[in-house]
């Protein structure tokens, strides 16, 4: 077994875990913190896979921006810092069921296609910065360009949203 | 490495990521459910860009547009939320029942 | 000459149309119409039917016909001496009918629809007596069928005219169907459906004695019915309630005559039908007893005159049984203007009095000096006194009917004795019955003597309008007699045995001694009624019709509308609970929790991609 074979392992375990963790916590601050160190192992796997410049782009915008603009979304809400015993609806038992069924069909197809597939990282394109650029740059700039578009769209989405009151009066 | 590890994980944090959407009452974190669901199709983008030695790079390009999609995603939803607790008082998904079919029909029983 | 034909069809329909267009456009237009209408008619009518009297030529003409496969249906008019003194009765009735409607019908606000329907009923008439075609005829037939419908439920907020137009209405269908089938049996047996082939055809002989049993049987039923005839007669005397003047019309000139039309039409189909000749005579000798019975005991006068028309009929259709066409023909003739005054006259008196009951009249002869004279000429010619027409058309049929009964070959003898007996007791019953009616009527105390003087209500003769035309009609019946003198004016040259003296002679001492004995009786109960007028048992043959027809019929509809309810309603009935059902589980889903529907999404996402694996 490999170093990156391990590495692999045990950030899975922590990202697994940890996940399950974001699901079931009772306490809502601590599945936004869970959901971090998730974020972070699934990043740390991006590097074992090759994909450096993925991997940082994975902390900066999920775990610096998107983990503390849920944060601030539970503290606008006035969310209680304590455990909640109702935080979770009654259907607990359908939900494992619907999940279990996603993760079985998912499951056993990856499995029972890729059965016996290596994965060669030796020697692989290492996804730097550089050629990241390069290729987003050259190859998939069109793509880059309208998903500024839909940037754009979704801040003024969201200003509208967000304004509220106006003319949206007597709410 | 196997390439069905990777991919297992990914499906396991995909179905960690439905059962979270599915069971929470809290809005903010069915949406954190969501972040998930999204981390596991990053994840299994950059397996196989591995695997396929894509010269292009087109699957960890596309990792990076889930990701940017992801956070034009969040900032709407979370101005839902806030949209949401602002007109009800609070954000628990369950108590918003608006799209209940609860009239009687105006037709009666002959 | 031809077209002068086709105008005295469209005429009347013409007519018809313009008076329900103009409507209440203005009484003068409308009243306008309806006469003058009437009187282009009748003069168009003498154009076409004096040149075709005595012996000229039958006029025929096909206008157009059918191009289809079978025989050909023609509009085809055909003119001979019947069909221009029918035409000439049914005219001069409907035009002095619209001329006495004037006054008859002042203020009625149904008026326009009813001179529409006068003139429809005309022009029916006119087309039944002009076709040559079985189909034409039979347009005309069925139109007269409808008209009286309607003119029979002209009071249609009284239940007694809607119950008597259905019942005409449904009886006279219900025969007609023997005349379309009859129609059927003839065009496929001559392959032809012309009147004059057919008739040409049958009297140029080669068919035997039973070979046209059953046309000719079938068109005995359908005039049995027409004509009112039993067991199909009780029909016109329910049909009173409507206006008097519709009853002159349709017991004169048009609806009842039909029936007798069409047998003398298609008389030598009859004359190689023994079987039908027989019924007829059958028919005729019960019926003609029957109605006189009940007209001797009715206290209505509108019932009277209507129970005579049936007894009259039976005469034509016995005389027409044993082979006297033109004794039944004129009868028809004579009855049609007698029986006219009768009823426009009856309506004069039912105009002042406000009520049919003729116990509710007498004492009229000052008070209607006019409408006395005129309705004792028509009484007289019913009950056959001497001069008048009635005595010599009835004499006739008589007198055939004891030839027949001596040395007839048509009927059975036994059944022309019948005839003949029953054709005395029934001309003696008709004087007593047209005597009672008239001393009843207009001689004796006034219905209101005993009443404080003012309380009597007040009696004014008729208008004009409605006095000319009864005196144009008792000129008819005091001279038509002359006509039974010299048919041959009429109907042609031939052999004709009308007159006969010594049977005349015998009947006028009957009518004598009869009259003597209700005048006693008349006498003895102080001036009112003869003899207590009784309910006979007529309504027997409505309880026949009732336990027979009506009954399972309406048993029928009942178990229909059941099976409509329970079984075929069940099924909408069903699929409306089935959809009902089927929402409310469906409604269960729409809690408006969107996990729970994201839950089935999920679901569904998963199922779909494994089908997509397992077919792939």
């Amino acid at each position: 077994m490999t170093v990156v074979e391990v590495l692999f392992l045990l950030l899975g375990l922590v990202a697994a875990g940890s996940a399950l963790l974001v699901v079931t916590t009772r306490t809502m601050v601590h599945a936004a913190l869970w959901l971090v160190v998730t974020l972070g192992a699934v990043a740390g796997i991006f590097l074992l896979l090759a994909a450096e410049f993925v991997a940082w782009v994975q902390i900066l915008i999920y775990v610096g921006a998107v983990v503390v603009l849920l944060l601030f979304a539970l503290m606008l809400t006035k969310a209680p810092t304590g455990p909640q015993p109702d935080l979770d609806a009654r259907r607990a038992l359908p939900a494992v069921a619907v999940a279990g069924l996603v993760l079985a069909v998912l499951g056993t197809t990856v499995v029972a296609g890729f059965h016996g597939v290596e994965l060669d990282l030796d020697g692989a394109v290492v996804g730097s910065a550089q050629t990241t650029g390069a290729t987003i740059f050259q190859q998939w700039v069109l793509p880059f360009e309208v998903l500024s578009v839909l940037l754009l769209a979704a801040l003024v989405g969201a200003i509208v949203l967000s304004r509220g009151t106006g003319r949206r009066g007597g709410e | 490495m196997p390439l069905w590890w990777p991919l297992l994980l990914s499906s396991l944090l995909f179905a960690i990521g439905v059962y979270g959407v599915l069971v929470r009452r809290n809005a903010v974190l069915v949406l954190m459910g969501v972040e998930l669901m999204l981390n596991a199709v990053n994840l299994n983008l950059v397996a196989f860009d591995a695997y396929f030695r894509d010269v292009l790079h087109g699957g960890q390009t596309f990792a990076l547009f889930v990701i940017v999609i992801a956070a034009a995603e969040i900032g709407l939803g979370l101005a839902i939320v806030l949209l949401v607790f602002r007109t009800h008082g609070q954000i628990d998904v369950d108590t918003m029942r608006e799209l209940a079919d609860r009239e009687e029909p105006a037709v009666a029983e002959r | 000459m031809i077209w002068v034909v086709l105008l005295v069809v469209l005429v009347p329909f013409t007519s018809a149309g313009l008076s329900l267009l103009v409507g209440h456009g203005g009484e003068v237009a409308e009243r306008g119409i309806a006469v003058g209408a009437g009187a282009l008619g009748l003069a168009l009518a003498g154009v076409v039917a004096f040149p075709h009297l005595g012996d000229a030529t039958p006029l025929a003409h096909v206008f157009a016909a059918t191009t289809a496969a079978g025989p050909p249906i023609e509009l085809a008019f055909y003119v001979d001496p019947l069909s221009a003194v029918l035409l000439l009765l049914a005219h001069t009735v409907a035009f002095l009918v619209q001329v006495y409607s004037l006054g008859y019908m002042h203020g009625d606000p149904r008026y326009p629809s009813y001179a529409a329907l006068v003139s429809l009923f005309t022009g029916a008439m006119t087309l039944v007596v002009v076709a040559d075609d079985l189909w034409v005829l039979l347009v005309g037939w069925e139109l007269m069928g409808a008209c009286s419908y309607f003119l029979i439920s002209h009071h249609w907020e009284l239940p007694e005219a809607r119950a008597g137009a259905v019942k005409a209405f449904l009886m006279t269908r219900t025969a007609d169907l023997g005349l379309l089938f009859a129609i059927l049996v003839l065009g496929l047996r001559f392959d032809s459906y012309r009147i004059s082939t057919v008739m040409a055809a049958i009297a140029d002989g080669g068919f035997g004695r039973d070979d046209l049993w059953l046309p000719a049987v079938l068109l005995t039923a359908a005039v049995v019915g027409k004509s009112a005839q039993f067991p199909l007669h009780t029909w016109l005397p329910d049909a009173m309630p409507g206006p008097t003047p519709i009853s002159a019309l349709i017991h004169a000139a048009t609806m009842v005559a039909a029936g007798v039309f069409l047998v003398a039409r298609t008389y030598p189909l009859f004359l190689s039908a023994p079987a039908a000749l027989n019924l007829l005579a059958l028919v005729a000798a019960v019926t003609m007893l029957l109605a006189a019975f009940y007209a001797l005991f009715t206290s209505d006068l509108k019932r009277v005159l209507a129970w005579s028309t049936v007894s009259q009929l039976a005469y034509m259709f016995g005389a027409l049984a044993v082979g006297a066409w033109s004794a039944g023909v004129l009868h028809l003739l004579a009855h049609g203007a007698f029986k006219a005054l009768l009823f426009l006259a009856a309506g004069a008196v039912v105009h002042a009095v406000g009520s049919t009951s003729m116990t509710a009249m007498g004492g009229l002869r000052d008070k209607l000096p006019d409408t006395f004279l005129t309705m004792s000429i028509g009484f007289g010619a019913l009950a056959g006194v001497v001069p008048l027409v009635g005595f010599f058309t009835k004499d006739a049929v008589i007198g055939a009917t004891w030839d027949a009964a001596l040395h007839g070959r048509l009927v059975w003898p036994w059944l022309a004795w019948l005839l003949f007996a029953s054709a005395v007791v029934t001309a003696v019953l008709t004087v007593a019955y047209s005597l009672r009616a008239w001393l009843m009527v207009f001689l004796g105390s006034p219905a209101g003597a005993d009443l404080a003087e003012g309380e009597v209500p007040e009696i004014a003769e008729a208008p004009p309008s409605m006095k000319v035309p009864l005196y144009l009609l008792a000129l008819p019946t005091a001279l038509g007699g002359l006509v039974v003198v010299y048919p041959e004016a009429v109907l042609g040259s031939g052999e004709y045995h009308l007159l006969h003296p010594e049977l005349g002679l015998v009947m006028t001492v009957l009518v004598a001694l009869t009259a003597a004995v209700v005048v006693r009786a008349w006498r003895r109960s102080g001036g009112r009624d003869p003899w207590r007028p009784r309910v006979l048992p007529q309504p027997q043959v409505d309880r026949v019709y009732d336990i027979g027809l009506v009954r399972p019929v309406m048993r029928l509809a009942r178990l229909a509308r059941a099976g409509d309810r329970d079984v075929i309603d069940a099924y909408a009935d069903g699929a409306a609970a089935g959809a009902w059902g089927l929402g409310r589980v469906l409604r269960l889903a729409q809690n408006g929790n969107v996990q729970g529907y994201l839950m089935v999404v999920v679901v569904g996402a998963c199922a779909l991609a494994v089908v997509a694996g397992v077919v792939a």
